[in-house]
């Protein structure tokens, strides 16, 4: 039976529910691992637990329109606050739990929350901090009682106890709670989800249960997924991909959803459970290959010699092999005793082993990691989403997988690129509005349903996949009108480990320039094993050796430009190695170490200068910062390079060569 | 080839028989830090106590073996009453003498009670060549080496899971790692050191069995326990499984040194072998193959 | 934190004296400690702090003065005495069973509550069996109250300092005492593993109503914590009282506080 026939009556999560504890009501639904065991729910019991819990918000008061936040570590009490909301035609509004109180009290009075469904004791102390500044919230429910003995407000529940009532109620009036999911439909809110906005306050995104559900449903068919994947749920409950991941795309196909014990456990739950369908953003599967790293350097010799001889050769055809690629009959026989000896083990210990998806968005993920997975055999992609649309607008398909693209458009997305270069899209998954706020919606959202990303991007003229090269307003144009896309360019260079951070200047210039930090570890090392003798940072970077490597880098990714014709003109044609650290002290990174391009532009204005003059050497002076807060001054003179340009190299000309 | 795994069967063997007293080192090493001098006089007393059972009052086997058992854990009861309960927190080499002294008090009273002849130790362990391993690989193995091999495999299984996963294995652990940590949880030094006593005095017993049953019970048992040294100091002093694979090595080694080497230097290679191996290895691994490297934090 | 309802004495020292050869090193000290509060011993090194919860739970025997513990008055305690009473403790320079994991140190602290016997361990089955499991839940759970269900299996000996601490508190906690006794259990701490720690502290207190005797040298934490505070200065008793009697007394500040806190 097609799948999209066969549930479209099924428009709400509570009805999906229904149609689960019919389908397989002995099949797990949810998984906890609690005092050291795996504690299950199969979906007949889950179904139970929701409907007592319906039943008893609704003794507190809880009616249809009414919003119910939930804030803690992923949990099954939490997940089932989220059904039994939408039972009774209220929207749940996952918060982000490590937000301190002030940040919740924002969102709590915001989004008008009646009732707070939280975790534990923490949370709950975060409530009675806010209570004065939220009298919207009337009851606060907690799932774990520890520490709470004590607590003695009124409007303090016990999960247990509201679920007592809840079942007393249900014995009293035993069609209620059937008739309140009845009358859900599609188009209702689903969910609130507030995004955490870099700039502003944070705005709740509106979705209706159609946006969900049809957007889960589409994830599911463009990548075969069943009843049977396993899903280890660890991140943030109010992050839209948890919601679509772990919630949504779990109700309508029906596949188990385990939560780990604690934040600190995730790793080794993850072993445990060897999930199937899997999503990291790129830092974990960057700390996980570390980690393997740091292993192998401390591994006996045979063990890192083994290591080395079967990663060397995943690196030459394990990909190829994920693709479905002919490799030669040696090279695949090879591979499978490396799967014996190497991969297979070191993805037991990564806790992929049955992974057959992985996803990864939200930032640029270095190649070489990106390559490290795939190479041992597992299909780890990159998507493109928005909280807007409940996640999905691009996704690579398999066997098209490049680290630098985001692939091509999901199902029923339609993409278009605006003259600024800003991807703009229209789905069936696009938000209703932000909550109470009419001008941010009429701002992103035009009047036909088309989404503003604020990314800048363009369709790569080789493969017609999605690429993304920076945020929309970062974006600006050389003097000849080509576009400038600075932290793409960046990120390109920083993708080499001798580049720590790099600053590209451009906008409004004839050409683009670039300031390098190296990488002290990396290049220091890198000179020592060439015997070149250096004192300190400053020392290093004016080496002539090290200006050599960097250019390389640079001239590499110049000509990874010149692949492209609306880049290539973008290309790099001067750069210099910068005499000191970029340092959040010195106020020229933020304190997540993002650079502040502006600010450094000012402050070096003088290197800045010599840049676009023809000068290859500059005195420089500048005031630091100190470790223990004294201030200095440090002087240099840094030396400028040319890069190497390459001519512009399109389809077009390599078809007409 | 054939006669390689012969000798080197046969080393294991004898292997077996040095790890089973290694093991009683250990176990009393390890939670009480005391080098038990007599555990090889251990050995020869259960030997001959079961012996005297048997013959004396002609026990059956079975009653003999039980009756040893008692009379091992009297003797770890009287030990600590006697002796350790009053050397609490002395310094080792003060212990160490301890058991100097308790080796030949042990031997006196054996020789008081039983008498000083070399006596035969029956007790229908199958003697002879194994047919089967002649038939089948044309090798020849006594019968009562294997038996010996499959008891202690047993013996030390039955170890690993007690020391694991049971309440007093971890109390024994606890003692072995803090005693003052181990006091304040409750757990008392008296009992502990007791049952220590009492499963060495039993791993005595059966290597005592092993020994006497192969070349009769006579004093000269009590010599085991020097080649019981070596083994410590090449699996170190607090490993059970360095016990076990120390003595295999040193059993293998000395027999292979004997036949393939000895004929070069005149033989007699078994009788040193062992404390070479020892020494070389306190040259390189003074904590042995297994030993613990103490991490100590600051 | 303090239960006013129950003003039981559970511990009552007194006169105790106690000395290495010429060393006095407790110098008839009488002090008591109510069922369910905090109470904190403070001091100068060397004040004889720690010797004087070395005497409660018996690894020290004092030359003169009797201890009372729930009724029942002795001359000296013995450690296994003391445990099997329901007095279990931490160290200052953590003692825990460097080569078992977390969990197997917990369930060590578990040992008097377990009872079967050696013939029912030794084969590992029935009885001891059905006990080790009950026991490992409540050992779960302790792990679960501490938040350390990461290291669970881990051996304690490599982990960090502060962890270390935690495990050691799980290990007390595991014998449910009645009388906790702390000895600088945030000692070499940053302010985050100390805040965890008092929270720690102030819950068994409440969750478990266990009485706790506490050394401590960080003052705001004593303040904050205790019911009433003890303090000592070279073996002799210099105050005894709530945190705001104590803080203001002359003779405190002149031997210890140093500096008058400004009113």
């Amino acid at each position: 039976m097609d799948q999209k026939e066969q549930d479209t009556n099924l428009d709400t999560f509570p009805k999906l529910l229904a149609s689960h504890v019919k389908l397989r009501p002995t099949q797990d639904a949810i998984r906890e691992k609690d005092l050291g065991i795996w504690q299950s729910w199969t979906w007949a019991e889950a179904a139970a637990e929701i409907r007592a819990l319906a039943c008893g918000l609704a003794t507190l008061g809880l009616k249809r329109g009414d919003k119910l936040a939930i804030i803690g570590d992923n949990r099954p009490r939490l997940y089932w606050g989220m059904t039994a909301a939408q039972a009774l035609g209220a929207v749940p509004v996952p918060l982000y739990q490590d937000a301190v109180a002030d940040e919740m009290a924002y969102v709590l009075d915001n989004a008008d929350v009646k009732i707070a469904l939280v975790e534990d004791q923490e949370q709950v102390d975060k409530m009675l901090e806010v209570r004065d500044r939220c009298p919207n919230v009337e009851h606060v429910i907690f799932d774990d009682t520890r520490g709470l003995r004590h607590y003695e407000q009124e409007f303090l529940h016990d999960f247990e106890t509201v679920q007592q009532a809840g079942v007393a109620y249900d014995h009293d009036h035993s069609d209620f709670y059937d008739r309140e999911v009845a009358t859900g439909k599609g188009s209702d809110v689903s969910i609130m989800l507030y995004t955490s906005g870099t700039t502003g306050n944070p705005k709740g995104v509106v979705l209706s249960n159609d946006n969900v559900i049809i957007t889960a449903r589409n994830g599911i068919i463009r990548e075969n997924l069943t009843s049977k994947e396993e899903v280890l749920a660890y991140l943030p409950m109010a992050w839209v991909g948890d919601n679509l991941f772990s919630y949504a795309q779990s109700y309508v196909a029906g596949f188990c959803v385990s939560c780990p014990e604690d934040a600190t456990t995730a790793a080794s739950d993850l072993r445990e459970i060897g999930p199937t369908y899997y999503f990291a953003p790129p830092r974990v599967y960057e700390n996980m290959l570390t980690q393997v790293m740091i292993r192998m350097e401390d591994a006996a010799e045979i063990k890192r010699k083994l290591f080395n001889y079967f990663m060397e050769h995943a690196r030459k055809v394990g990909v190829r092999i994920l693709n479905r690629e002919p490799v030669s009959l040696k090279d695949s026989l090879l591979y499978k005793l490396g799967d014996v000896l190497v991969y297979g083990p070191l993805k037991d210990v990564l806790g992929l082993r049955r992974t057959r998806l992985a996803y990864t968005a939200g930032e640029a993920i270095g190649p070489e990691i990106f390559d490290f997975y795939r190479s041992l055999g597992i299909n780890i992609k990159q998507l493109y989403g928005q909280t807007e649309c409940m996640v999905f607008i691009c996704v690579q398909p398999d066997g098209e997988v490049y680290a630098d693209t985001v692939g091509t458009p999901a199902i029923d997305v339609e993409i278009k690129i605006d003259d600024n270069g800003e991807i703009i899209y229209r789905s069936p998954g696009v938000f209703r509005e932000y909550y109470k706020n009419p001008e941010s919606t009429a701002s992103t959202k035009t009047e036909d349903g088309w989404v503003h990303t604020g990314d800048a991007g363009f369709f790569d003229e080789h493969n017609g996949h999605l690429k993304i090269i920076d945020r929309a307003k970062d974006v600006g144009k050389l003097n000849d009108g080509t576009l400038f896309a600075p932290k793409y360019i960046e990120n390109k260079l920083k993708f080499f480990s001798f580049v720590k951070e790099a600053v590209l200047f451009g906008d409004g210039r004839d050409y683009s320039t670039a300031f390098i930090n190296i990488d002290l570890d990396a290049v220091g090392n890198w000179a020592e094993r060439r015997n070149l003798a250096y004192s300190g940072y400053i020392d290093l970077a004016n080496l002539e050796e090290v200006y050599q490597l960097i250019k390389d880098c640079v001239d590499k990714v110049n000509k990874d430009l010149s692949e492209d014709s609306r880049l290539a003109n973008s290309q790099i044609r001067r750069f210099l190695i910068l005499h000191k650290e970029l340092d959040a002290d010195d106020g020229e990174l933020t304190r997540t170490r993002k650079v502040r391009r502006s600010f450094v532009g000012d402050r070096y204005d003088t290197l800045v200068e010599s840049l676009y003059s023809d000068k290859t050497e500059c005195h420089v002076e500048t005031q630091v910062t100190f470790e223990d807060g004294r201030t200095g001054s440090l002087a240099a003179d840094v030396q400028i390079r040319d890069a190497e340009v390459f001519k512009v190299n399109s389809v077009n000309q390599e078809a007409a060569a | 080839m054939l006669f390689f795994i012969e000798v080197t069967l046969s080393g294991m063997m004898a292997g077996v028989m040095y790890s089973l007293v290694a093991l009683g080192f250990v176990l009393i090493f390890k939670a009480s830090g005391i080098f038990n001098f007599a555990q090889g006089v251990m050995a020869l007393f259960a030997a001959l106590t079961l012996v005297g059972l048997m013959e004396k009052f002609n026990f059956p086997i079975w009653l003999a073996i039980i009756g040893t058992i008692v009379v091992m854990i009297a003797l770890a009861w009287l030990i600590e009453r006697i002796m350790l309960r009053h050397l609490v927190n002395q310094e080792p080499i003060i212990l160490f003498m301890a058991t100097l002294g308790l080796a030949y008090v042990l031997e006196g009273m054996g020789d008081i009670l039983w008498g000083s002849d070399v006596k035969v130790l029956d007790l229908g362990i199958p003697q002879g060549a194994s047919d089967w391993m002649l038939d089948s690989f044309d090798i020849y193995i006594e019968k009562l080496e294997i038996f010996a091999a499959v008891t202690a495999a047993i013996m030390v299984a039955f170890l690993a899971v007690f020391f694991q996963k049971t309440r007093i294995g971890r109390a024994l652990r606890a003692v072995a790692d803090d005693h003052q940590a181990a006091l304040s949880v409750g757990i008392s030094l008296h009992t502990i050191w007791v049952i220590v006593w009492s499963v060495a005095g039993i791993v005595a017993l059966v290597a005592g069995i092993m020994w006497g049953s192969k070349s009769g019970v006579q004093f000269s048992l009590s010599l085991i326990a020097l080649k019981a040294l070596p083994v410590l100091i090449l699996g170190g002093f607090t490993s059970v499984p360095g016990a076990i694979i120390g003595g295999l090595i040193i059993g293998v080694g000395e027999k292979i040194a004997e036949v393939y080497l000895g004929p070069f230097v005149g033989g007699a290679i078994e009788n040193w072998f062992a404390y070479m191996l020892a020494l070389a290895f306190l040259l390189f691994r003074p904590q042995g193959l297994f030993g613990e490297k103490i991490i100590e934090r600051v | 934190m303090n239960q006013q309802s129950s003003p039981e004495t559970i511990l009552a020292v007194e006169n105790i004296s106690l000395s290495f050869g010429v060393m006095k090193v407790l110098d008839s000290i009488s002090f008591d400690i109510r069922r369910g509060e905090i109470r904190s011993i403070i001091g100068p090194n060397g004040a004889g702090k720690s010797s004087m919860l070395n005497v409660i739970n018996g690894f020290y025997h004092p030359q003169e003065g009797s201890i009372t513990f729930k009724g029942e008055t002795r001359k000296q305690m013995a450690p296994h005495v003391a445990a099997n009473h329901g007095i279990a403790r931490t160290f200052q320079n953590i003692a825990l069973f460097k080569g078992m994991s977390t969990l197997d140190n917990i369930m060590t602290g578990r040992n008097l509550k377990m009872k079967t016997n050696l013939f029912w361990q030794a084969l590992h089955i029935g009885p001891a069996r059905v006990e080790e499991l009950e026991n490992r839940e409540a050992a779960e759970k302790i792990i679960d109250f501490l938040g350390i269900q990461a290291i669970r299996k881990k051996p304690v000996g490599k982990l960090p300092y502060g962890l270390q601490k935690r495990v050691e508190l799980g290990r007390a906690l595991a014998a449910e005492p009645e009388l906790l006794l702390l000895d600088e259990p945030m000692a070499g701490m940053n302010s985050e593993e100390k805040e965890d720690m008092c929270r720690f502290v102030l819950d068994v207190n409440s969750e478990f109503g266990t009485t706790i005797a506490l050394i401590e040298h960080d003052m705001g934490v004593v303040m904050d914590l205790s019911d009433r505070v003890l303090v000592l200065d070279y073996g002799k008793q210099l105050a005894d009282g709530v945190p705001d009697e104590v803080r203001n007394n002359q003779d405190v500040i002149d031997a210890y506080l140093g500096v008058p806190h400004e009113h």
